[in-house]
C-alpha cells in the first residue's frame, strides 16, 4: 500500500516542483499573509484616536483639561475649533472621531460650587473608538476632580497625602499574569498563524482531484487498480511537506516581526502546527472528494474558510460568540489549534497543559481522511 | 477457444438515455476485436464498463472469467486501457508517466525498472524518455499512452480510438504494436472509425444506437450484408447521384470520385431501371455492375439513418 502511495507522492512532487509559479505562489504567499494580517492586526490596539477641542471657556481651569487629554495615548488632540459647527462638520466628514467640549462658564461654575460639565461629542459609527474616548474622559475627569478636592482639603489644613487618602481610601492592585502588555497581537498572532496555513492547505489539496478529473487523468488512474486509501495517502504526502515548509517561515515572521516566543518552544509548536496542516489537508482533500470541478472545489474551500477565522475563536473569544453558535466553533481544527498555540506563547504551557489540543487535531485528521476516502468513488454507478 | 470477454444483455442507462442496449458480446481469448460504429453508438460506454471504470445498469460482463461489476479492482489488475483523450501526464516525463503506471500497477524494483526500460524501447521512445509529455506530438503521445497501458502486461487490452487523427506511418506503428501484443496471447478490444483498419481485425462487431448489429470476421460481414450494392461509372457524377437517390428501392448512395454506390433492398430489376432513368436525363453512363461491398459499405449500410437520428444521443 505504502509502495504505491510513494509512487502517486513521487509524481505530485515533480508536478508541483515543474509548475515554477504556483510553487513561488505556494512558499510566498504565507509569508506575505502573516506578515500583513498581523500588521494590520497589530494596531487592532486602537490609539491616537483623531479628536479635537472646542474650549468655549478659554479659562485656566480648562487649560488644565486640556493638557490632562493630552497625556492619553489613546486620542490625538489634532487642533481646536471655534465652534460647536465646526466640530459637528468634522466628525460628519469622519475627520475626527470625537470632540472634546468644554461649554461656557466652565470655571465659573466650579468655583461658584455648581455642577459643571464637560461635553463628548462622539462618532458612533466606530464603535471601538467612541468607549474609549469616553474612558479616558472619565479618567481625566476623575483624576481632576481627585486634585481639585486634595487642594480644598489642603486649605482647610489635610495635608494632601492624607487628604488623598481620605477622598481614595480603595485601590485596585492589578497582576497580569500573562500576555502583560495586554496586547491583542498576541491574542490573535496563533490565529493569523493558523487561518494562513489552513487558506492554503485548504486550497491546495481542494483541487488536486477535480484537476485531474477535468484533464482527464482521473480517467486512466481509475483503471489501475489504485486503492483509494493509496491515492488519498500519495496525494497528501508532498502537499505535506510543502506545508512544513511553510510553517518554519511563519513560525519564523511571527517570531521576528510579531515578538511571539517561538524560540523556546519551537519542539512543541513544530508538532502543533504539523498536526494542524496535517487537518487541514486532510479537510481539502475531503472538499476534492466531493468536487466534480475546480472551480467548484475553490467554491466550497472559501465557503470553508471564510468564516473559520470569526467562528473558531481565532479573532475574537468564542465566549463573545452567542451560545447557540457556539457548537459550530468546536468544528473547526482552528479554535483548537489557536486555543493551544496561545496557551503555548502567551502562558508558556507545556505538551501536558495541550495534549488535549493536540489529541482533537489528530483526530480531525484522521476522520476527515477517512470521509474523504470513503467519499471518494473510483467507479460511476 | 476460452473467452476472454463476455457480455449478457449488457445494459447502461444515464438517466433517460439508454447509451448500451442489451449488449451480447463475446471475445476470444488471443483475438483482435475491431468495435466499429458511428460516434454515440455506445463502445466508450461499453469499454468502460469492460474496464470497471462504470457499474452496468444491467446485465453482466465477465472479463477474464471475472464478473466486472464484483470484481473491478481484480478485472483492472490484468487489463490495460487506453482512453480515447489523451490521460497521462503532461507534466511528467516520458519516463516518469511510465513508472509511475507501472508503480501504481504494482511493479516493483528490478522488475519495474526492467519493464519500463522495455515498454521505451518497444514504443520506440528510448531517445525521448526524458522529453515531458506535454511537448511530444500527437502520434508519439498515442504511442506512450499505448505504452502505459501495456506496461503491466496486460491479457486484456481496451483501445479507444487508439489512432485517431494519427497519420499512416503513426496508425501503421500502433498498429505493429498491437500485433505485437496480440502474438503475446494479449486480447485486444480496439475502437476504431477506420474501416481498413477493421480489415485488420480477426474479429468485427457494429454497433449501432447502443446496440451489436453485426459481428464476424470482415468477410462474414461483409457475406452478410442485407443490402445489394450497384458500382456506377457515369458522368455527370452529382447528377447521376440525384437520379439514383430518387429511385424506389435505392436506401442509399455514396460517391467515390468518378463512381457511386448505390445500395438496394435488391438489384434485380434496379440494373435496369438506374439505366434507364440515366440515361433519360441525359447522363452518360459507363458501366453499372454489381459488386461485393467493402467494410465501409457495410459500415454505411448498418448505420443507415444514424445521420437522421444523430444528436439524439
Amino acid at each position: 500500500m505504502l509502495a504505491v502511495a510513494g509512487h502517486v507522492a513521487r509524481k505530485e512532487a515533480y508536478q508541483i516542483l515543474r509548475d515554477r509559479r504556483s510553487l513561488l505562489l505556494i512558499l510566498v504567499v504565507p509569508i506575505l499573509l502573516t506578515f500583513l494580517f498581523g500588521k494590520a492586526l497589530e494596531t487592532g490596539e486602537l490609539r491616537q484616536i483623531p479628536s479635537v477641542i472646542l474650549n468655549q471657556d478659554g479659562s485656566p481651569e480648562s487649560n488644565v483639561i486640556i493638557t490632562a487629554f493630552s497625556t492619553y495615548d489613546e486620542v490625538r488632540i489634532q487642533g481646536e475649533v471655534a465652534t460647536r459647527q465646526e466640530a459637528q462638520d468634522l466628525l460628519a466628514q469622519g475627520k475626527i472621531k470625537a470632540a472634546i467640549v468644554i461649554p461656557q462658564g466652565f470655571m465659573r461654575k466650579i468655583e461658584a460650587g455648581e455642577e459643571a460639565q464637560l461635553e463628548l461629542l462622539l462618532d458612533g459609527t466606530d464603535n471601538n473608538s467612541a468607549p474609549i474616548v469616553e474612558g479616558v474622559a472619565q479618567r481625566v475627569i476623575q483624576r481632576y476632580n481627585a486634585e481639585r478636592a486634595v487642594r480644598g482639603l489642603w486649605a482647610r489644613g489635610v495635608r494632601p497625602d492624607r487628604g488623598r487618602r481620605l477622598i481614595q481610601p480603595v485601590f485596585v492592585q492589578t497582576e497580569i499574569r500573562y500576555n502583560p502588555g495586554l496586547q491583542f497581537l498576541g491574542y490573535v498572532m496563533p490565529g493569523v498563524i493558523g487561518l494562513t496555513l489552513q487558506l492554503l492547505t485548504v486550497m491546495l489539496m481542494a483541487v488536486t482531484l477535480p484537476r485531474e478529473r477535468e484533464r482527464g487523468t482521473l480517467d486512466q488512474l481509475m483503471a489501475t487498480p489504485i486503492t483509494r486509501t493509496e491515492l488519498i495517502l500519495g496525494k497528501l504526502l508532498p502537499y505535506f511537506g510543502i506545508s512544513l515548509l511553510n510553517v518554519v517561515t511563519i513560525l519564523f515572521v511571527a517570531d521576528r516581526w510579531f515578538n511571539i516566543p517561538v524560540a523556546g518552544r519551537l519542539p512543541l509548536l513544530l508538532v502543533l502546527c504539523a498536526l494542524f496542516v496535517l487537518s487541514s489537508l486532510a479537510t481539502g482533500l475531503l472538499i476534492s472528494t466531493v468536487s466534480r470541478s475546480q472551480f467548484q472545489a475553490v467554491q466550497i474551500a472559501i465557503f470553508y474558510i471564510l468564516p473559520v477565522f470569526l467562528l473558531s475563536g481565532a479573532y475574537a473569544p468564542i465566549e463573545a460568540i452567542p451560545e447557540y453558535i457556539r457548537p459550530i466553533s468546536y468544528l473547526f481544527p482552528l479554535m483548537y489549534f489557536s486555543r493551544a498555540v496561545r496557551a503555548v506563547t502567551l502562558r508558556g504551557a507545556g505538551l501536558l497543559l495541550v495534549w488535549k489540543d493536540l489529541a482533537i487535531l489528530g483526530g480531525f485528521t484522521l476522520i476527515f481522511l477517512y470521509w474523504a476516502v470513503l467519499s471518494f468513488r473510483k467507479r460511476v454507478a | 477457444m476460452t473467452l476472454a470477454i463476455e457480455t449478457i444483455s449488457l445494459t447502461r442507462r444515464f438517466g433517460s438515455v439508454t447509451a448500451v442496449s442489451g449488449l451480447n458480446l463475446s471475445v476470444q481469448s488471443g483475438e483482435i476485436f475491431g468495435f466499429l460504429g458511428p460516434n454515440g453508438a455506445g463502445k466508450t460506454t461499453t469499454i468502460r464498463m469492460l474496464c470497471g471504470l462504470l457499474l452496468p445498469s444491467q446485465g453482466t460482463a465477465r472479463v477474464a472469467g471475472l464478473d466486472v461489476a464484483r470484481h473491478a479492482e481484480d478485472v483492472k489488475r490484468c487489463v490495460g486501457y487506453m482512453p480515447q483523450r489523451f490521460s497521462l501526464y503532461g507534466d511528467l516525463t516520458v519516463e516518469e508517466n511510465l513508472d509511475f503506471f507501472a508503480g501504481v500497477y504494482r511493479l516493483a524494483g528490478q522488475e519495474r525498472r526492467r519493464r519500463v526500460t522495455a515498454t521505451l524501447d518497444r514504443v520506440g521512445l528510448a531517445d525521448r524518455r526524458r522529453v515531458l509529455t506535454d511537448h511530444l506530438s500527437g502520434g508519439l503521445k498515442q504511442r506512450l499512452a499505448l505504452g502505459c497501458a501495456l506496461v503491466h502486461s496486460p491479457t486484456i487490452l481496451f483501445l479507444d480510438e487508439p489512432t485517431a487523427g494519427a497519420d499512416p506511418p503513426s496508425r501503421q506503428r500502433i498498429w505493429d504494436l498491437l500485433y505485437e501484443a496480440a502474438a503475446d496471447a494479449c486480447t485486444i478490444l480496439v475502437t476504431t472509425h477506420y474501416v481498413e483498419e477493421a480489415e485488420r481485425c480477426q474479429t468485427i462487431g457494429f454497433m449501432h444506437q447502443g446496440r451489436l448489429v453485426s459481428s464476424g470476421s470482415p468477410e462474414q460481414c461483409k457475406a452478410e450484408m442485407a443490402e445489394a450494392l450497384l458500382e456506377v461509372d457515369a458522368m455527370p457524377v452529382m447528377q447521376a447521384a440525384a437520379v439514383a437517390r430518387g429511385l424506389d428501392g435505392v436506401t442509399g448512395v455514396s460517391i467515390y470520385g468518378h463512381t457511386l454506390r448505390v445500395f438496394a433492398k435488391t438489384t434485380t430489376h434496379l440494373r435496369h431501371q438506374l439505366q434507364e432513368a440515366l440515361t433519360a436525363q441525359a447522363v452518360a453512363v459507363k458501366s453499372i455492375r454489381a459488386v461485393p461491398p467493402t467494410l465501409e459499405d457495410v459500415f454505411m449500410s448498418l448505420t443507415r439513418g444514424a445521420s437522421e437520428s444523430e444528436g439524439v444521443r
